[in-house]
């Protein structure tokens, strides 16, 4: 890998059609994001002059700028939700002694098989049924097996509409455990040991050496977190009843409305607009996961 | 699980701890994915309908509808259409990532900046990507179409020909999906210590040689995880773009695929049965659990025949 | 200290978190006045804030309510938040649901016709399109926004074809006639670029005077069966065969792809399209300088004597369980938003019909329709439609999977398969559905 021959042309053709080829469908919808009703059906890929009208009326108009902010607030504390809970977890199926982990490792990872597009009625339920009236009726539902078997989501958490809907739900991650884990058996047997020697209990560990080597899992997580709770559409758009609370996507979906007289230019410039955010994150993150091991003790 | 071959890792006591460090996870798991799956597994034995709020139990009615009876030649045809193309999305996406990465991660000029351009699509949503594709592929007026007249006088029916449609929705899948393949796989890349790499350079090894039996053990770690979360992605996220791009696509070559859409995969047809039309929700459970269950015998068949290969460093 | 600090700022974030929860609730607190919450499905800023002036005004008008406007989403999506908030006690008091979720709502149970609220007079409203939305001699809910399919018209390829400019195909075979002779004349785009969608087979239905479902087009009793293979389908089906068989028919491929179809023949590739009415404005617009636009009835089978179209578009339902007073703030201001001059304006924004006769009156007063013929065109198909159950349109609960099977068949027979198999085969799998909803009573 560190051969300093002359590049060879090949590689550099081969990225290059592959950047044209990835590339391409953004180019299209910047250019189609400044062109106008007429041209923009059309297949002319001139460069039009409705780019700062399209980007008004996606941006203000259709009051995209609050579910992106809602969109932010919430991709936020998911992200970060999701690394600490899965780091913890990951951390105590590595790093810990106990029976049962292959159980509780088949339990999580199960939970990859189980998207939300699957679970949404029973999130729904969930989540939005009221919450039982006293302690005693949830109890008297819960600790009946009949009722529980064919009613499971009699009570529910009465969140609709709260941001606790859309953050809660999602805090775990099988993904990030799994990542975590792969990181940490691969953090050199060494440290572990040292840090055994020097009695530095689980707590220590964590904070002076085990999270200052994962910073790369915990940008590549921070990231596609990020990325997957800001492209959500399904969820939010069942459970948030408000325009004020909506985030991105749904709010995208409501510039293409349901079928007459769709203006086009304005849904690209709302798009080209939504995608912002996630590649500033990851710009911000790039370097920080794509910088190599902090310590590259024995090797 | 030769996850934890490693077992050597566990040096800290204390099942309390450990206990409370998992609490968090496993209970919301529990409670926001555990439950509402039970509760799609007990709906499928009901007769629910989203409208009407009915709520009748019917046994194993569901599922005999979908293996028996008028409507299951289309959930069979389903079926083998949502293996057929998550397959190709995977293999496709999978090989076309770890090629570029490998590229991208050569000491080239511009080196980053391939990189950082291979990478956005990600961040686009399925459902916008769906949208920029349809315009770009619509048949008598979508760029793609126009180009390809001027070159070649050809208009190729992007939409109803199953052929074409079926190549365009795992296109779009893979694209959309190359961004996160190949960050993962550029991370592992930078990740990985030189020596072996050397070592097989001084051993005089060809280009396809050291990939095979150097660079790829060092980077199953990831492709075993890529993997996985490409089938997760190619069974249950491709829906929204599939939703855009065909809506469920042309009917397949006569009484061959005929009877249903081509890119049909199961989600989508969860969707269309459960959400979709008369919202026949008990029925879409039904499917959504047999989706499930394939899902789970992939991922089996996954870890069994993967799980042995991975190599760790340190 | 590090330790501390680090442990310190999770708990802080995590009550943050649960905190961010609480704050981020409805701005609904104060309830002075009595809310009526109106759900509707126009997500666009022009038409959305059309309901909201009315709003605006009404509320003006009606001290003690005040009318909230909200947009959901899709049709579907409005319908169905609209029945799950019921099953949580908030149910808005008005929805707007799509013509064919009709039944959808009716079985629903968290309806109640609005015929029943109080009397007051429906005289004034298009019968054939209050036809649609009457339910067992009850009106149920009152038109909001209606079209009908138009025929399209390219009259710079008409002429080039060596027709005269204001010619309209009637029949079918005179689509196929038109179109042929076009081809064989080199004309560029001689084919027909209607998008694939279910409704216009409804719509050729009702033209045939044909029943789509039995048991009077699901008005008489509840539908159990269709009748997609029956002569009237069959000539419908053979229509698409014969079309395709010699290529004049083109669609973007993808199923109900209006803005796919529109662009086709907005950009010359074909010469004649159907269409909603509702577009009139924007294809207009768009073929400005392009070509000279014309309109007219849609062709209708041979040997039809033309029966008219079916309403398209949707209707504003009342839901139950709400105080009396508040129930006919409600109904008043659904008949505020509908009355003539407000028929008129929207009108006039959006291409949708006013549905009302005396609308139609102001309209023809202020010589709306002299300046622009395509506009009256729309309107006398309409006002010829005859009313019966045909026209009524169909009324069942499947009626939307209905459409996607009808578009599966009707692609198969584009792409050769025998009418009368694909047609058969559509009608045992729309009885399925319609068996599968009829066993939920």
């Amino acid at each position: 890998m560190n051969k300093r021959k002359k590049d060879p042309v090949w590689v550099h053709l081969v990225l290059i059609a592959a950047v044209i080829l990835v590339c391409f469908p953004i180019v299209f919808a910047l250019i189609k994001s400044t062109q106008n009703t007429e041209q923009v059906l059309s297949p002319s890929m001139g460069i039009g002059t409705s780019f700062l009208h399209n980007f008004k009326r996606a941006f203000l108009d259709y009051k995209l700028w609050i579910y992106m902010k809602n969109s932010l607030v919430i991709s936020f504390y998911v992200t970060i939700g999701k690394i600490i809970l899965s780091f913890l977890a990951a951390f105590s199926l590595v790093y810990f002694k106990f029976r049962g982990k292959k159980i509780i490792f088949i339990f999580i990872i199960v939970t990859l098989m189980m998207p939300t597009e699957v679970l949404i009625l029973g999130l729904f339920n969930l989540i939005a049924n009221q919450p039982a009236a006293s302690f005693l009726q949830w109890a008297s539902w819960f600790f009946n097996p009949v009722k529980l078997l064919f009613h499971p989501i009699a009570y529910g958490f009465g969140w609709s509409n709260t941001n606790l809907a859309i953050i809660v739900p999602f805090l775990a991650s099988a993904t990030g455990v799994f990542l975590f884990i792969q990181h940490f058996n691969s953090v050199p047997r060494s440290l572990v040991d040292s840090s055994r020697i020097d009695g530095t209990g689980p707590i220590g560990f964590i904070f002076h050496i085990l999270i200052p080597m994962s910073w790369n899992t915990i940008g590549a997580l921070a990231l596609i977190q990020f990325v997957y709770v800001w492209n959500q559409y399904l969820w939010p758009r069942v459970i948030v009843r408000y325009d004020a609370n909506q985030v991105v996507q749904v709010g995208m979906n409501k510039i293409i409305s349901i079928g007459d007289s769709v203006a086009w230019g304005e849904v690209m410039a709302g798009a080209i607009i939504a995608m912002i955010p996630p590649l500033i994150i990851f710009s911000l993150l790039y370097h920080a996961f794509m910088k190599g091991y902090a310590l590259s003790s024995n090797k | 699980m030769n996850i934890f071959d490693q077992g050597e890792n566990a040096v800290f006591k204390g099942t309390w701890k450990a206990a409370l460090f998992l609490l968090p996870t496993i209970l919301i798991l529990t409670v926001f994915l555990y439950f509402p799956a039970w509760h799609s597994l007990v709906m499928s034995f009901f007769r629910n309908n989203l409208f009407l709020g009915t709520h009748t139990f019917i046994g194993l009615e569901n599922y005999r509808n979908l293996f028996t009876g008028p409507l299951a030649p289309a959930f069979l045809q389903s079926l083998i259409q949502t293996l057929l193309i998550s397959l190709l999305i995977v293999f496709i996406g999978i090989s076309a990532s770890i090629f570029l990465a490998i590229q991208a991660n050569k000491k080239i000029k511009g080196g980053t900046v391939y990189r950082m351009l291979l990478i956005w699509p990600f961040a686009l949503s399925p459902a916008v990507a769906g949208t920029i594709f349809l315009f770009i592929f619509n048949p008598e007026v979508g760029i793609m179409n126009t180009l390809l007249d001027f070159l070649f006088s050809v208009k190729p029916r992007w939409l109803d020909s199953p052929l074409l449609a079926l190549t365009l929705v795992v296109f779009a899948a893979v694209w959309k999906y190359l961004g996160y393949n190949i960050v993962f796989y550029l991370a592992a890349l930078q990740n990985i210590p030189t020596e072996p790499l050397e070592a097989a350079d001084i051993d005089g090894a060809g280009a396809w040689r050291k990939f095979f039996n150097v660079l790829y053990p060092l980077l199953s770690p990831t492709t075993f995880f890529l993997v996985f979360t490409n089938i997760s992605y190619a069974f249950f996220e491709t829906f929204g773009l599939i939703d855009i791009l065909t809506s469920g696509g042309p009917v397949g070559p006569p009484n061959v695929l005929d009877k249903t859409g081509i890119t049909t995969t199961l989600m989508y047809k969860v969707f269309q049965d459960g959400f979709g039309g008369s919202s026949n929700m008990g029925f879409a459970a039904a499917e959504s659990v047999i989706l499930t269950i394939m899902v789970g015998i992939v991922a089996y068949f996954q870890f069994s025949s993967m799980g042995k290969g991975i190599h760790y460093q340190g | 200290m590090k330790r501390v600090l680090s442990l310190f700022a999770l708990a802080v974030l995590s009550v943050g978190m649960v905190c961010a929860g609480g704050n981020q609730e409805t701005s609904q607190t104060e309830k002075p006045v009595k809310e009526i919450y109106f759900w509707h499905a126009f997500g666009d800023a022009a038409r959305s804030q059309w309901i909201e002036d009315r709003a605006d005004e009404f509320n003006a008008g009606h001290p003690g309510y005040k009318v909230v406007v909200e947009a959901k989403g899709s049709y579907r999506d409005t319908l169905q938040a609209a029945i799950l908030a019921d099953k949580q006690g908030s149910a808005p008091h008005l929805v707007q649901v799509f013509e064919v979720g009709s039944q959808l709502a009716y079985d629903s149970g968290i309806f109640m016709p609005v015929g029943e609220i109080g009397s007051f007079d429906t005289s004034d409203y298009i019968k054939p399109v209050l036809n649609y939305y009457t339910i067992n001699d009850t009106v149920n809910s009152i038109p909001f926004n209606s079209s009908s399919p138009v025929l399209y018209i390219n009259k710079d390829k008409i002429v080039e074809a060596g027709y005269p400019a204001d010619y309209v195909p009637a029949t079918f075979s005179d689509v196929i006639k038109l179109l042929e002779t076009a081809k064989a004349k080199g004309v560029e785009g001689a084919k027909f670029s209607m998008c694939l969608h279910g409704w216009y087979f409804e719509q050729w239905m009702s033209e045939q005077n044909a029943m789509l479902v039995n048991n009077g087009n699901g008005r008489d009793a509840r539908a159990t069966e269709t009748n997609l293979n029956s002569p009237a389908g069959m000539k419908i089906g053979n229509f698409m065969a014969e079309l395709a068989k010699n290529d004049l028919y083109t669609y973007s491929g993808k199923f109900e792809d209006w803005n796919g179809s529109d662009a086709i023949f907005e950009e010359g590739k074909a010469m004649i399209h159907i269409t909603s009415t509702a577009d009139l404005g924007n294809i207009s617009k768009a073929v400005e300088g392009k070509f000279k636009l014309g309109v007219g009835f849609i062709p209708i089978p041979d040997g039809a004597t033309r029966n008219g179209t079916v309403i398209g578009g949707a209707s504003v339902w009342v839901t139950k369980n709400h105080p009396e007073d508040e129930l006919t703030a409600a109904r008043d201001f659904v008949l505020f938003m509908t009355n003539t001059e407000n028929m008129v304006s929207w009108h006039k924004l959006t291409g949708y019909y006013p549905v009302r006769n005396s609308s139609v009156e102001a309209l023809k007063q202020e010589g709306w329709f002299d300046s622009d013929a395509n506009q009256i065109v729309a309107f006398n198909q309409l006002l010829q439609t005859k009313s019966n159950k045909a026209s009524a349109g169909a009324l069942a609960g499947t009626l939307t999977d209905n459409r996607t099977i009808i578009e599966t068949s009707l692609q198969k027979i584009l792409q050769g398969a025998d009418v009368k198999s694909a047609l058969d085969e559509a009608k045992i799998l729309s009885d399925t559905k319609l068996k599968e909803y009829n066993a939920n009573f």
